[in-house]
Parts: structure tokens; sequence; C-alpha cells
């Protein structure tokens, strides 16, 4: 149970990030956003 | 937000889902554990989840090899892998799959047991993921793994690790350590799961010796060594000193009572086995190392602990010939024999006779230099 909460989470947070991604306006931001979103999918299905 | 700003930011959404998916073929394709080739008395080879079938269907369940002899005898068994980056724990057990004869009894081997270890490795240390050998057959590819349960199949772990039935306190990231788990209980998590499958294997098939292969670093006090249960202690002293006689530094310690969760401790407390660990020294294991590399994992040489050994801090002795995988494997081999020899002299109803199984000498003592470092270890692999 815990672990599905914790990948609903993690889903949220995909979310923002990707939200965040096409809103931002300087491109080192948007690689900070790519970068960080590989990690979070990678947990959120379970892979690493 | 302009057109520009959505161009880049899809560019680079394209760029991270190509590395996801590169990262992802790679993390699933560790999933994919390599199995010993079925050596000449391999009889059947049966899941643990035969013994516990609440590992059925998990990560945590795993092959298990039985060597049946074809007069009765005695069980023994023999755990590898219960640290997946433990080269030479799996390597001998393979070792022991692919060439043992036996005679009289049956020998159970599990190559992984830990099998959910072997499924991911810790990038944070810089390890390999695999390392390849020459065989009879050809290359063969293995897997390097990790020392603990992969998180995929267990998680969170708690703050602190309360181990089952003694109520021990350890550091959170234990409890994803299979050798902190025994004996193990059938609802507990999923490694407990694994740790229980084992008690129930030995307790259902009555296995009289156990055996459980790991490496340490060389920082290490308990190197070089074979720790045993209480009530195995005296065919330990037999074994060991036929080991010392034989020219094999091993030192013998009595598992300590205070200590929980490992094999010789727990399966010595809660089965009838006799229960022995042994450890050798592997430089990859240490906090003291250079860069891992596969001469370094195989080869067993490191400059940075040949700095370390002048400094006096290692507990091994080290030079620049290392401590290579064939002296290491040899040691977990011949310590095997020399054990099951002395249960034999003092269970000689219960006995268990193997030959084929290449020990010290063939694997270490008679190498030529330039086969140590895994091309002499291979030439006995199928």
């Amino acid at each position: 149970m815990i672990t599905i909460i914790y990948r609903l989470i993690v889903v949220f947070v995909i979310g923002l990030v990707g939200w965040n991604l096409f809103t931002e306006k300087k491109l080192t931001m948007q690689l900070n956003c790519a970068m960080v979103l590989i990690p979070l999918v990678l947990r959120a299905l379970m892979i690493k | 937000m302009t057109k520009k700003n959505y161009i880049s930011a899809a560019i680079c959404l394209a760029v991270s889902v190509a590395i996801m998916i590169v990262t992802s073929m790679n993390f699933l394709a560790a999933r994919d554990v390599p199995l010993p080739e079925k050596g000449p008395s391999v009889t059947e080879v049966k899941m643990l989840s035969d013994w516990f079938d609440g590992l059925k269907g998990t990560n945590g369940d795993t092959p298990v090899y039985v060597l049946k002899g074809e007069k009765e005898g005695g069980a023994a068994l023999v755990l590898g892998g219960t640290h997946a980056n433990e080269v030479s724990g799996y390597m001998s057990a393979f070792t022991f799959i692919e060439n043992a004869v036996v005679e009289q009894g049956t020998v159970y081997v599990i190559p992984y047991t830990n099998h959910s270890a072997m499924t991911h490795n810790d990038p944070g240390e810089g390890n390999l993921q695999y390392f390849t050998l020459q065989t009879k057959s050809g290359e063969r590819t293995f897997r390097y793994g990790s020392r603990a349960t992969n998180p995929v199949d267990q998680w969170p772990d708690p703050d602190v690790y309360i181990h089952y039935p003694s109520g021990q306190q350890l550091s959170g990231s234990e409890t994803r350590n299979i050798n902190r788990a025994y004996p193990g209980r059938p609802d507990g998590n999923l490694t407990e799961k694994m740790a229980y499958g084992v008690a129930e294997l030995i307790r259902a098939e009555n296995v009289g010796i156990t055996f459980d292969l790991h490496e340490a670093s060389p920082e290490y006090p308990v190197i070089n060594a074979t720790v045993a249960h209480q009530n195995a202690m005296n065919i330990a002293s037999e074994g060991c000193i036929n080991l010392l006689l034989g020219g094999i530094n091993m030192a013998l310690e009595q598992s300590p009572t205070n200590f929980h969760g490992l094999t010789h401790r727990e399966l010595g407390d809660y089965t009838d086995t006799m229960a022995f660990l042994m450890e050798t020294a592997n430089a990859s294991q240490g906090r003291l190392r250079g860069a891992t590399t596969v001469e370094q994992v195989l080869g067993g040489k490191d400059e940075c602990y040949l700095i370390s050994e002048g400094l006096g801090m290692l507990y091994v002795p080290w030079d620049e010939n290392g401590h290579p995988i064939e002296e290491r494997c040899g040691r977990h081999l011949q310590g095997i024999y020399e054990y099951v020899t002395a249960y034999n002299n003092a269970n000689p109803d219960s006995a268990i006779v193997y030959s084929g199984v290449p020990g010290y000498s063939e694997l270490f003592l008679e190498a030529d230099p330039s086969e140590l470092g895994g091309a002499r270890l291979g030439s006995f692999l199928l």
C-alpha cells in the first residue's frame, strides 16, 4: 500500500516537473527539468 | 511562453525520453540472471518456492540445484550469492554445480540465495554490471549484483531494522540484507521470506551441514576465516586444521551469540544443521580501494591496497599479485571439502561423498600466473 502511495506521489511530481519544463523560459532550467524526469519516471515504472 | 520555448522544451523532453528508454533496457536486462549449466550429478533443478510457496511468483524465488548420489547418505547445502556482489561466493557455487560428482548423499546448491539482489547493482559504488569468462563452451557472461535486495522488490527501508525474532536493532538498510534476516518468517518482508525459505529447505531435507560463501574487504577483521555455530565447532576445528596443513591460512571463529540474523547463528539455532560461513578477501568490497574494474574484481589486484598494506591497515597479506578469483574460489571449495570430510568422520551413517570439484591446488597453486584472474576458473566451467 505504501508503495502505491509513493508511486502516486512520484507521478504527481512528474506532472509538476513536466509542467515546469514547458513553462520555463531558460534553456538551462528546461534541461534541468528534463534530467530530473529520468529517475522519476524510472521509479514510477518501478524499473530502477 | 513563446513557441521557441515549446520547441526547446520538446527537444529536452525527447532527449530525456531517449535516455529513459536506453537506461530502462539496461536495467530490465539485469533481471535476466545467467544460470549454471547442469553438471554430471545434477538430478533436478527445483525452486526455493517448492519448500516455501510464499516465494512463488516473486523475484525472491531462486533455483535450487539438487545433486543426488547413487548411495543414500546425508544432505549438505551450499549457499552462493547471499550477497550478490561477493563474486567468489556464487562462482564457487557455479563451479560446484558444473563439476561435482556426488557418490553418496545429496548436495543442494543455491547459486543466488538472494536472487533479487542479483537483478540490480550499486552504481554509486561504481560497480560492474557484468563480467565475462572464457569457459569450455566459449565466452559466458556473469552478473555482478548488489549486497541487498532490489528496492524495486522491497521498499521502503525503515529508519531502524528490527530483526525478528531477537528484536536486535540495526541500520534500516539492513532490512534488505538476507544475512541479517535469518531465520526469517513466512509473513515478513521479501528478504525475511527468502531466509525462511532457506530454513524450510534445511528442515524439510534434514540438511546436516550448510555453507554460506562470502567475500569481504581486506580491511575487515573477519577475513580468510570460517565462522561456525557452536554446535559445529568440533567439525570446524578438524576441518580448519586440515586446511592449515594444506597451506590455506584459515582463521576459525565461533558465531557470536549476540549478533543475530546471520546464517551461522540463526540456522544453527533454528534448524538442526551445522552452519558454516566462509570469507575471502575481495578488493572490490573495500572502502580503501581504487576504481572498481574487472581486473580488480577477478584479478584481485589494487594499487591502493598495496599502499594500505604498507600502512598496516589490512587484515590480510597483500602484494602486487593480489587475491585472484581462483584463490578465493579455491579457498571456498577446499573449505567445503575439508569440513564435509570432517562431518563424515563424525557422522559416518549420513556421509556426503563427492569428487570432481577443483580445490585450492587445482584452481590456484597449480595455475600458471598468466591464467589467474578468470582464465583458470573459466577452464573448469562448462
